[in-house]
């Protein structure tokens, strides 16, 4: 059970017209691919995608891009919109949201279910973490990362003894419990769970018939400690990428530094292992082109992603990310920007440090990122000074 | 004040015999014919109890069950049925009893009695 349906406040004006999990990412991925990806390869091919706020270009990338499994051999990639079947209000948290789909659960009557998050980027082999539980004999296992103690704000912090039993969960802490071996380090949740179904249902039904937020955080984890047998799961020993990657793009800055990252020299988030491709939906695009090689007229792209339907002429593109059918023309410069599907820069404009969304046109000679004072009058400039350029907008 | 208790049955004879054999309790009874109506009667008439059929036209028991709770999420609810299977259900859990229809109503009628004194139990 994927959870899909958060709003990604944090991330507007990306979120705007789509979830969070829909957003665009790494030129031609949206977010929830990385989820999805690590779902095939851990072979898990039974999958609900819980949506439930502006979820059209979720469920239309979702029957595009990932109608790639065996209905006949009883596997599915399904969205599920929430259906108010239960209750008529949108979900009021994660466990909330499960528990609305209690039907969906009944029909398919799964021995385990892991419950997942599609909102975040890495690399996990799920098997792992399954083989894990039912060695552990667990009633709940919680995946878990080890992060620095100085952001224990930010996560919610598992305490747990020497088996890695969980023993305590605070919720956002100032002062952590640290890890037993590492006074230094916390263990943060990464929002991934593994249950016993029986053990879920009746939880979920406690926690429904209770005063309560709701949240596997705040709520279920907390009733289930002492109660239940809960672990934790060492992300390490999952981690597909080996380089401990998780990031959780909860706003535009992350956002941005996430797929900066993706143009080093070695990204920390490899995307071209044969062994873990990550898929996604693709349109038939010709491949990206450079045209152009004259006296102060020449198409480059250095140090950037550039993606299929392309075409950069005489203009120049660097440190950048372009999403397909991105148009630069001639004299046009793009340096450490994000564009995304079918934006097209002017001849002479320049952008700098920014985000355009879907299908914005740049009109000849327009600067964007240059003057912050001028750009915050008209677009959101973030903290560290981004300008995100909103879809659909005529400039 | 008396107990309120909602019996929720589509069949004519056993709404009637609930009815009286409740009110004979001490009990104050209002009925519905099937969930949907279980549902306007919740709203209107504030019960303290429910007790609530599942194999019913318009709107069956284990439907109505999480939409009463979504709606009261303290309520205690009994699902009293003719069929033992629907305990597989994973909503059946959320009632507070499960009881298999007999013509002996003491079963129902402790369970009500418990329910309605010791609140809900979870």
């Amino acid at each position: 059970m994927i959870l899909a349906g958060g709003r990604g406040e944090r991330l507007y004006p990306l979120t705007r017209d789509r979830a969070k999990p829909a957003v665009p990412f790494g030129g031609i991925y949206r977010i929830i691919d990385f989820t999805l990806s690590n779902c095939i390869h851990s072979d898990i091919r039974r999958i609900f995608v819980l949506t439930q706020y502006k979820s059209t270009s979720l469920h239309r990338h979702i029957q595009f891009g990932w109608n790639i499994v065996s209905a006949t051999l009883g596997e599915f990639i399904e969205a599920i919109p929430a259906q108010q079947r239960i209750d008529e209000h949108w979900y009021q948290g994660t466990a909330d949201a499960i528990y609305q789909n209690i039907y969906t659960l009944q029909q398919e009557r799964p021995d385990l279910v892991l419950i997942l998050s599609g909102d975040h980027i890495y690399k996990m082999d799920y098997r792992k973490m399954i083989a894990y539980h039912i060695e552990k004999g667990a009633d709940l296992t919680v995946g878990a990362i080890r992060m620095d103690r100085k952001l224990s704000q930010e996560f919610g912090v598992i305490e747990v003894d020497k088996e890695w039993r969980i023993i305590g969960f605070q919720e956002k802490p100032e002062i952590p419990k640290t890890i037993p071996e590492d006074p230094e380090g916390i263990l943060a949740s990464m929002g991934i769970y593994v249950f016993g179904t029986e053990i879920l249902v009746r939880r979920l039904i406690e926690d429904a018939r209770s005063e309560s937020t709701h949240d596997f955080g705040r709520d279920i984890i907390p009733a289930m400690i002492g109660k239940d047998r809960i672990f934790a799961f060492d992300f390490r020993i999952g981690d597909q990428g080996e380089s401990g990657y998780w990031r959780d793009v909860g706003t535009i800055d992350a956002y941005f530094e996430a797929n900066m990252d993706l143009i080093s020299v070695t990204p920390q988030l490899n995307l071209y292992d044969p062994q873990w491709p990550i898929l996604t939906y693709q349109s038939p695009h010709p491949p990206a082109k450079t045209v152009l090689l004259e006296e102060g007229r020449v198409g480059t792209a250095l140090n950037s992603i550039i993606s299929n339907g392309c075409i950069i002429s005489g203009g120049s593109v660097i440190r950048s990310i372009l999403s397909p059918r991105v148009m630069v023309h001639s004299y046009a410069e793009v340096e450490d920007s994000i564009l995304m599907e079918g934006v097209d820069v002017g001849r002479g404009a320049r952008i700098r440090r920014s985000i355009i969304d879907k299908d914005v046109h740049i009109p000849q000679g327009m600067k964007i990122g240059y003057n912050l004072d001028e750009d915050v009058k008209r677009f959101t400039v973030t903290g560290s000074g981004i300008v995100v350029v909103p879809k659909g907008i005529r400039l | 004040m008396k107990k309120k208790i909602l019996v929720v049955e589509d069949e004519e004879g056993l709404r009637l015999l609930y009815e009286e054999e409740l009110k004979s309790e001490g009990y104050e009874v209002i009925t519905a014919r099937n969930g949907k109506e279980a549902i306007e009667k919740l709203e209107k008439e504030k019960p303290n109890l429910i007790i609530l059929d599942i194999v019913m036209p318009v709107m069956d028991g284990m439907e109505a069950l999480g939409k009463i709770l979504g709606k009261d999420r303290k309520i205690p609810i009994i699902l009293n049925t003719s069929y033992s299977g629907y305990q597989q259900d994973f909503m059946s859990w959320a009632a507070d009893a499960y009881i298999t229809k007999s013509p002996d109503l003491s079963e129902l009628k402790n369970k009500v009695k418990e329910l309605l004194e010791r609140g809900r139990v979870l």
